[in-house]
């Protein structure tokens, strides 16, 4: 059980710690406060609780997919929030902007992970011989997660500051694309979108329950058995968060040489 | 005029006949959760057909539905039913676990 909880919490933490650790340090390197950080953890955390509380009649919403649907707006709108960092750190004038919205992605992905570790933990309450060792094993997962995104952080900011901002953008070009495949992934489970076979199966070269294949998908979304809308969504969205990081890093080198 | 209009009244409500027919079309199979256990553990489910999967948890504890080859993950939370559309898929077999209860809280779905 134990173990078990390492892996889960450490699958949930990893995801919102590396979304953290590459925003932080882009304000770091940007010279922008952090105190966005804190303040997006709590808020995070409190509608998470709300939201775990209420997660039976959520669910029961639009006829029983009403969880889908709202982890579908929740990746959405990480998906969008990265794309506004994204472009609004090309400039010092929009730093607030920058803020703003690394403020709300941390927040919305403390909230969908935060909500599930709550869900989790919560349901050993009813079972005392278990409870200890799934808190001890929560802590161990939840640990190793966040040591991830510190390390991602350190990583990134003692890069020359160009290195490190193309070295954090294209992380999060990576979670970009990786929110759009599981907001994909949802609304087929939910029957919005009609599903259709796989379109491949690598499974057999990297199979999702692997380390690598965790660690892929908490990165990028990887996905063995993907249909066709996923793999095409997928590639669209990280055409369009490179391009626009690139058009971000342009002008940041012209004002900087100007 | 007024035989006109009950052939057009009459053809729109077999088209909402029709189309209540395709929603309610869609197979439900129902699975259990007790005590950290699927019931049932084994099901089959027909060839290129979609299916609605309710799964009834009757534990107090929440279990996460999952399946890497069916490529779904729900959580159910403690006495409550999850809903969740699979397929249409191709033959084989699908196996699926309780990723809370993964040792005992095991199943497969045959697709045939």
């Amino acid at each position: 059980m134990l173990i078990n909880a390492v892996v889960i919490i450490l699958r949930e933490v990893l995801e919102a710690s590396l979304i953290m650790g590459v925003l932080l340090a882009l304000s770091q390197l940007n010279l922008l406060s952090k105190n966005w950080c804190f303040k997006a953890i709590m808020l995070g955390v409190m509608v998470a609780i709300v939201y775990a509380v209420n997660l039976a009649n959520i669910s029961a919403l639009y006829e029983g997919v009403g969880q889908e649907i709202a982890n579908t707006v929740l990746y959405v709108c990480i998906f969008i929030f990265v794309l506004l960092i994204i472009y609004s750190l090309r400039d010092k004038q929009y730093s607030n902007v920058a803020i703003g919205a690394m403020f709300a992605c941390v927040a919305l992905a403390v909230v969908r992970e935060g909500s599930e570790v709550i869900v989790y933990i919560h349901g050993f309450s009813t079972i005392p011989e278990l409870y200890t060792p799934v808190l001890i094993g929560s802590l161990i997962g939840a640990g190793i997660g966040l040591s991830i995104g510190v390390f991602i952080y350190y990583l990134i900011v003692n890069l020359p500051y160009i290195y490190g901002v193309r070295f954090g953008f294209i992380v999060l070009v990576f979670i970009a694309g990786g929110m759009v495949s599981q907001a994909t992934q949802m609304l087929l489970q939910a029957d919005l979108i009609s599903s259709e076979l796989p379109i491949w199966d690598s499974s057999q070269i990297i199979s999702e329950q692997s380390i690598v294949g965790q660690v892929l998908f908490a990165m990028m979304g990887y996905e063995a058995t993907p249909t066709q809308l996923q793999v095409v969504l997928y590639v669209l969205s990280i055409l369009l968060t490179t391009f626009l990081a690139v058009s971000s890093i342009r002008h940041t080198q012209r004002t900087k040489l100007s | 005029m007024r035989k006109n209009n009950i052939l057009h009244t009459s053809f729109i409500g077999g088209l909402l006949t029709l189309i209540n027919l395709s929603a309610f079309a869609v197979p439900i199979v129902e699975i259990e959760i007790r005590n950290h256990l699927f019931f049932p553990s084994e099901l089959t489910i027909p060839v290129d057909t979609k299916v609605k999967l309710l799964v009834k948890n009757r534990d107090p504890s929440a279990e996460e539905f999952e399946s890497y080859e069916l490529n779904r993950e729900k959580v159910i939370p403690g006495n409550s039913t999850g809903v969740i559309f699979i397929g249409p898929l191709k033959k084989g077999d699908y196996p699926f676990f309780g990723e809370f209860f993964p040792k005992t809280a095991q199943g497969i779905i045959h697709v045939d």
